[in-house]
């Protein structure tokens, strides 16, 4: 028998908002997150939308650091980090430092300092390049970031599975407390706006120039953003023992990999399908027990046709009554966070039985239920968010409505 | 779980690349005879750096053992790993066609810290000067730090669960730990685990004005020039370096029912992460690290015969990590053998923990230990007098000839790792 595992606090910070609170509220309202790029000069670029966290102050949440002296997915991770502790009520000074552990995804860990390194390289002025480049660099600096800010001496693990990340990272935390190595686990992902991303994307021609509509025929691709989200997860006996609200169970997830090709899904879904599966194995349950899906749903041509057929193929004639939203279409792709942000709005929409809507959809080019533009109420006893990725990285986690 | 019950985690093929050797046996043979790897880097001009030496693979042409495919798509990074991948899949006596088939799945969890930041830069450099239109898309593919891994699973249809781990140095056991977890939970029955990491200008440039490699920044010492030998007392840095090892990580009873070559049984790992920087705190996650892995295998201090430690010349962290492995060993770390592969190999990053593995199987075989090359002098306090720049025989265990060996890191960032294995002793 696995041991249970409970979801008692959430923390994000996105394009449309911080906190629980005013991000659901901005999601059920079909609030957008888009706006000209401010973070850098985007002459040059076919596209200039982008889903950047406005006003974000980090001082607040940043105590026991210097602010400045950490990179922005760092600041944004213990941001998201210390308000999921909150939400839980858990005071990070009260728990044993060494049953508290991290594990946190990203695409491009904090990529600013790369493009300042850059910057000095171009301009001939390497000498001002200091020792900060390899101590805020290095991706797994997010996580030793949030640990050193929490005093968090437990399993620290940074995981670097591009748009799949947070999923991965929260599948990561659930085997650490299935194995007794914690009592509590920060799991999340976190990713900054950054200019090297923006590039590529628009090279690859899938950023839209105006809105993202995912599953529309019409849409016209992904619009990169950033931010993180933080979950807490910790064994469900615990978890009641201390009281604690629980949002939902964390039931099971599955992993896979395409082996097909970089950039582009495989064409008859195949990785996703099978990380879909496997999560429903781990969560014993069938497709028919599925409330909704939380889809990956960028915006991109190919992503939304292969991600619903893969949907078709695990579903089969389910599939059609299982709704099915991408909330990428109000706050645009934020990378390693995506799907964290995702499982947290998972999680409370198995909490507070309603789902929030694919924005922007007026034509859908496929016939599952996709939620358009509208939020829904729904019992949600299950929820699965799935989560897509370069490198064929596949990842499904399915969240259990917690009942006593 | 009860341990009689669990899932036993064997290693059924290694394979690897590094600036000593290009074999897991010629690997062994060069850290037991001494050898160093480390010397003029050739890779990037190191002018404009006050420091010069590295573990440079040279010359590497991948193209040699991979050919008739083209590597053009495929940067520096992934070029080591698909060598060293391909090596321990055709060690395990998988056939790759067997990667093909649903029943024969195969999966990857790879330790990296930049995967490839010369790709990443150079990508974002193009763009400033170019424009971006000039970009190169391939260059963005492989931008994420997953492309190697992805690139790997293309290239030989591993379409099992595909993971990056990042923990600096500890990267690699970190990967091995995890792939552990999840053959031990019944998520996948044959993972390639370890690491790799490309030596680039990017890196070079940004440890050395860390202060992290030899003879720079913070200790830059121009009479003693690069020390960068683990435990010494003389020691001013890491000499960094790259490469890659992969081993292939099996559920004990399926790789016995295709009669697979059982080189080593995983039998613990554990990490620990030091989040305040004193030599307490990175001591004790240290400890915790190694008291997790000895938990999980169900064995105590007493039955280590050998320590593969992570010190790589680094001033605090080498001294931490003794003291964190004396912390955990207690008595027993006063006569253990123990081994430092860096003062050959140098600090390749995400690859290092793989390296230090893939070179203990040829001790658990053996029964050999490489030395400290060039170890003199230690410190007042050094915890293990059984360090020797001498290879040694071990003692055997209980008789049987049979061995346990740890490898334990702790990076310069806080993060510790332990992985515990074993000579292959019975069914499973």
């Amino acid at each position: 028998m696995k041991s249970r595992i409970a979801v008692t606090g959430l923390g994000l910070v996105t394009p449309i908002g911080e906190g629980r609170q005013e991000v659901w509220e901005g999601l059920l309202a079909g609030r957008s997150g888009f706006a000209p790029v401010e973070s850098f000069d985007t002459r040059g670029f076919s596209a200039h939308l982008g889903a950047e966290v406005r006003g974000f102050d980090p001082a607040p949440w940043v105590r026991r650091q210097d602010p400045a002296a950490l990179g922005r997915a760092s600041q944004l991770a213990i941001a998201a980090a210390r308000q999921a502790l909150d939400d839980a009520g858990l005071d990070p000074e009260a728990l044993e430092p060494e049953r508290a552990g991290v594990a946190m995804g990203t695409t491009s860990g904090e990529p600013r300092e790369v493009e300042r390194f850059d910057d000095k390289y171009l301009a001939g002025e390497l000498e001002q390049v200091g020792d900060e480049f390899m101590g805020l660099y290095p991706c797994h600096m997010i996580a030793a970031h949030v640990a050193r800010e929490l005093g968090f001496a437990g399993d620290n693990t940074m995981i670097p599975t591009a748009c799949a990340a947070g999923n991965y990272a929260i599948a990561h935390a659930v085997d650490v407390l299935r194995a007794g190595r914690a009592d509590v686990m920060l799991a999340g992902g976190a990713d900054s706006f950054s200019r090297i991303t923006y590039t590529g994307f628009a090279r690859l021609g899938a950023i839209a120039p105006e809105r993202c509509q995912p599953f529309d025929r019409n849409r016209k691709g992904m619009i990169p953003g950033e931010g993180a989200a933080v979950l807490v997860l910790e064994p469900l006996e615990r978890a009641l023992a201390r009281g604690a609200r629980v949002y939902a169970e964390l039931a099971g997830y599955g992993l896979s990999c395409d082996a097909h090709h970089m950039t582009a899904a495989h064409p008859e879904g195949d990785g996703a399908a099978r990380a879909m599966q496997r999560a429903l194995a781990d969560a014993g349950a069938v497709p028919a027990d599925v409330s909704y899906i939380s889809a990956h749903g960028t915006g991109t041509p190919t992503n939304d046709r292969l991600e619903t057929l893969a949907v078709k193929r695990v579903f089969g004639a389910a599939a059609k009554n299982t709704p099915m939203s991408s909330i990428k279409s109000m706050i645009g792709h934020t990378m390693g966070a995506a799907s964290a942000i995702e499982a947290a709005v998972c999680a409370l929409a198995v909490a507070l039985d309603r789902i929030p809507p694919t924005m922007n959809l007026e034509e859908p080019e496929e016939d599952l239920d996709y939620v358009p533009n509208t939020a829904r109420d729904l019992r949600v006893v299950l929820a699965m968010n799935n989560a897509y990725a370069f490198g064929g990285n596949n990842a499904s986690v399915i969240l259990r409505k917690h009942e006593a | 779980m009860a341990l009689e019950n669990r899932r036993r985690v064997v290693i059924t093929g290694a394979g690897c690349l590094s600036c000593l050797a290009d074999s897991p046996g010629g690997l062994h043979a060069a850290l037991v005879a001494g050898h160093s790897g480390l010397k003029a880097i050739e890779l990037f001009s190191t002018d404009a750096i006050g420091c010069h030496q590295a573990g440079e693979i040279r010359p590497f042409d991948a193209q040699a053992y991979l050919p008739d495919r083209n590597l053009r798509p495929i940067d520096r990074t992934s070029r080591l790993l698909l060598v060293a991948a391909g090596k321990a899949l055709a060690a395990s006596g998988r056939p790759l066609e067997v990667a093909e088939r649903d029943d024969g799945e195969i999966g990857l969890v790879l330790g990296t810290t930049f995967c490839s930041l010369r790709t990443i830069a150079e990508f974002d450099r193009r763009n400033l000067q170019l424009g971006p239109s000039y970009a190169s898309p391939l260059d963005f593919a492989n931008s994420v730090i997953n492309a190697a891994a992805g690139q790997a699973a293309i290239w030989f249809g591993l379409r099992g669960l595909n993971s990056t781990i990042s923990a600096g140095a500890a990267s690699g056991l970190a990967a091995v730990g995890y792939a552990t977890d999840q053959i031990r939970g019944g998520r996948a029955n044959a993972l390639l685990a370890g690491g790799a990491e490309e030596l680039c200008f990017e890196s070079f440039f940004g440890h050395y004005q860390a202060g992290r490699l030899c003879g720079s920044a913070g200790n830059r010492n121009e009479e003693k020039g690069e020390v960068p030998i683990p435990f010494d007392a003389r020691r001013n840095g890491f000499a960094l370096a790259e490469g890659a090892a992969l081993m292939m990580l099996e559920d004990a009873a399926a790789a016995a029912e295709r009669g697979a070559p059982v080189l080593a049984e995983v039998l613990g790992h554990g990490s620990g992460f030091d989040p305040l920087g004193t030599p307490e705190s990175a001591a004790r996650a240290v400890a915790r690290a190694i008291r997790l892995a000895l938990e999980e295998a169900g064995l105590g201090p007493l039955d280590v015969d050998a320590l593969s430690a992570g010190a790589n010349g680094s001033v605090d962290a080498d001294r931490w990590e003794a003291a964190g492995v004396a912390a955990a060993l207690g008595a027993r770390a006063e006569i253990l053998p123990v081994t430092a592969v860096k003062s050959m190999l140098g600090e390749a990053l995400g690859a290092s923990g793989g390296l230090q593995l893939v070179a203990l199987l040829g001790t658990l075989e053996d029964g050999v230990l490489p030395g400290i090359l060039g170890l003199e002098q230690t410190e007042e306090g050094f915890p293990f007098p059984g360090a020797s720049p001498n290879a040694r025989r071990l003692p055997g265990h209980r008789g049987s000839g049979a061995v346990t060996a740890l490898a334990t890191t702790l990076s310069a960032d806080g993060h510790a790792w332990a992985v515990l294995l074993g000579s292959w002793r019975g069914s499973a």
